[in-house]
């Protein structure tokens, strides 16, 4: 339990609106070092971490944070100022370490499906429809009008959520302090229940073969194993790269694994 | 052409950033063709290519991390050929198409080949040493934008057919399982989730979750409404049981009833 905590266990003075705006500026670097193994953990890193900076003076301290938040993230980014706001309130506040991951984790995936659905099939299908009809009359003022409202959204949502998670962790958290074990209990709950609706949603991985003979078709997808289980690869496929990460193999051989089975599923012209 | 190639790749490169960073959505084709259209002296035809890729690839956005088919590079090329070969806006999208595709497949081994980086990431978070962590985004920052650059640069210089002839030169099944490989890819971030969260009384929540959107097609947003009021009962239900005030009377009410 003690790991949990941070040495230093005084909550730190509370950032001025000024340090916040400094964070969204940093935000649009979410994605500067994604990749397929901690996905935004980097840039996540980088956008907190004047902040965390500023809340743990104690060496030790800073470097147990900055370990924590390495950890795989990914999220919409144009919401993950709201996300910044609520962990930087409950850092500032020393929190359990494990109810500040807790929240991060849950948090994220809702947000993720959220913004997809806020910003690039709703925001994007209609300021980019407006500035291409502009456009392919030949007029200029289509891409300007298009990157002029989309970026009023994109930017409002982004300094507007950063102030309203950070006031919400701040009120929000205090009242829930007694209970950080209840609310990272609360946090797995909600979190799990988003990662396996996020399996069966975005993992895609599919037969694409038909087993003729004869006059019957069998389509293997459609006909075979969706009938036994939708999203059945997709499940079986990410438990066994859990049982590979527990049993102690590196995200990296599991991704070159990954490429392997795409390529010998398309040579095969299996998938 | 050099001066205009290089303007272009510039812009690619560019654009290239802002299509991870920043996401100020000035990558959308609708925008590149108008640039490109400065660039090589005709901008109507570049609104109008522009425009038309936009109207068509409208769809091709990066939802939860996938990645569709690259539409800064389809967008560049796709415009640059419109207007150099005088094709027509529908022909400039049949040649951006096997650019768009073949991207999305090295963008995939680019995000592959950068993860070693984040065990340097984590060396650095050790040792709180925030230079390095951000050291490590501005070197991908970097790496965007050269990359995005050298695609674009190629085929506007030597002549966008001729590039296409090389791009589909490469065996379409390496292409085609870069681009499985990179649907499947999200399993792995999954995986590593479970990893940090699962514990065997949770197995549940993770089932559940699962069957509302492999059999009810749920959006996720709905699993997580019903997830929040899972955990809402829960807590609830945990709080009473804590509190011995509450707990007091339920306990006699069983004796009496016994």
């Amino acid at each position: 339990m003690a790991s949990n905590m941070y040495e230093n266990p005084t909550p730190a003075t509370g950032m001025k609106p000024k340090q916040l705006r400094h964070l969204v500026w940093r935000s649009l670097l979410l994605q500067a070092s994604f990749n397929y193994e901690r996905m935004q953990a980097g840039g996540w890193l980088y956008s907190i971490l004047p902040g965390l900076r500023h809340i743990h003076k104690n060496k030790k301290d800073l470097s147990k944070a900055m370990k924590d938040h390495m950890e795989f993230f990914n999220t919409h980014p144009f919401l993950v100022t709201f996300i910044m706001g609520v962990i930087l309130a409950m850092e500032e506040k020393k929190e359990d370490r494990e109810a500040i991951r807790g929240i991060k984790v849950a948090t994220m995936g809702p947000l993720g499906g959220i913004g997809d659905a806020l910003f690039y099939l709703t925001l994007l299908p209609i300021t980019a429809g407006i500035g291409a009809s502009l456009a392919v009359d030949g007029n200029f003022l289509g891409p300007i009008v298009f990157v002029l409202m989309f970026n009023a959204i994109h930017f409002g949502a982004r300094f507007g959520l950063m102030t309203y998670g950070y006031k919400a962790g701040v009120n929000a958290i205090s009242k829930l302090k007694e209970g950080t074990q209840q609310v990272s209990r609360a946090a797995s709950i909600v979190g799990l229940s988003v990662v396996g609706g996020l399996i069966a949603t975005y993992v895609s991985f599919q037969i694409d073969y038909v087993w003729k003979s004869g006059e019957t078709e069998l389509n293997i997808q459609t006909d075979v194993l969706d009938k036994i289980m939708p999203a059945m690869l997709p499940l079986a496929y990410t438990l066994l790269i859990y049982w590979l990460l527990k049993k102690g193999r590196s995200p990296l051989t599991l991704i070159g694994l990954t490429v392997v089975v795409g390529l010998i599923g398309s040579f095969l012209g299996i998938m | 052409m050099l001066t205009e190639s290089i303007l272009i790749a510039l812009w690619a490169g560019i654009i290239g950033i802002d299509m991870y960073v920043g996401l100020t959505h000035i990558h959308r084709p609708v925008v590149s063709g108008l640039v490109v259209g400065l660039i090589l002296g005709d901008i109507t035809t570049g609104l109008i290519v522009g425009g038309t890729l936009e109207l068509i690839w409208m769809g091709m956005v990066p939802l939860a991390g996938a990645q569709p088919p690259n539409v800064v590079i389809g967008g560049v090329i796709g415009t640059a050929f419109g207007i150099i070969a005088g094709e027509d806006p529908k022909a400039a999208v049949g040649i951006a198409i096997p650019f768009a595709v073949a991207v999305q497949g090295l963008i995939t081994l680019l995000f592959t080949s950068l993860a070693p980086l984040m065990h340097k990431a984590d060396q650095y978070a050790m040792d709180a040493n925030y230079r390095g962590i951000e050291r490590i985004n501005y070197l991908g920052v970097a790496l965007l934008f050269l990359f995005n650059a050298f695609i674009a640069f190629l085929p506007v210089f030597f002549g966008a057919e001729q590039a296409a002839a090389y791009v589909e030169s490469v065996p379409q099944w390496i292409i085609d399982g870069l681009s499985v490989a990179g649907g499947i890819m999200p399993a792995i971030g999954f995986a590593m989730l479970l990893k940090i969260m699962l514990k065997t009384e949770y197995v549940m929540f993770l089932i559940i979750g699962f069957v509302l959107a492999a059999y009810l097609e749920m959006p996720i947003l709905a699993i997580s409404l019903i997830g929040l009021a899972i955990a809402l009962y829960d807590f609830f239900q945990n709080k009473d049981k804590q509190d011995p005030d509450k707990q007091a009377p339920r306990e006699e009410e069983i004796t009496d009833g016994i």
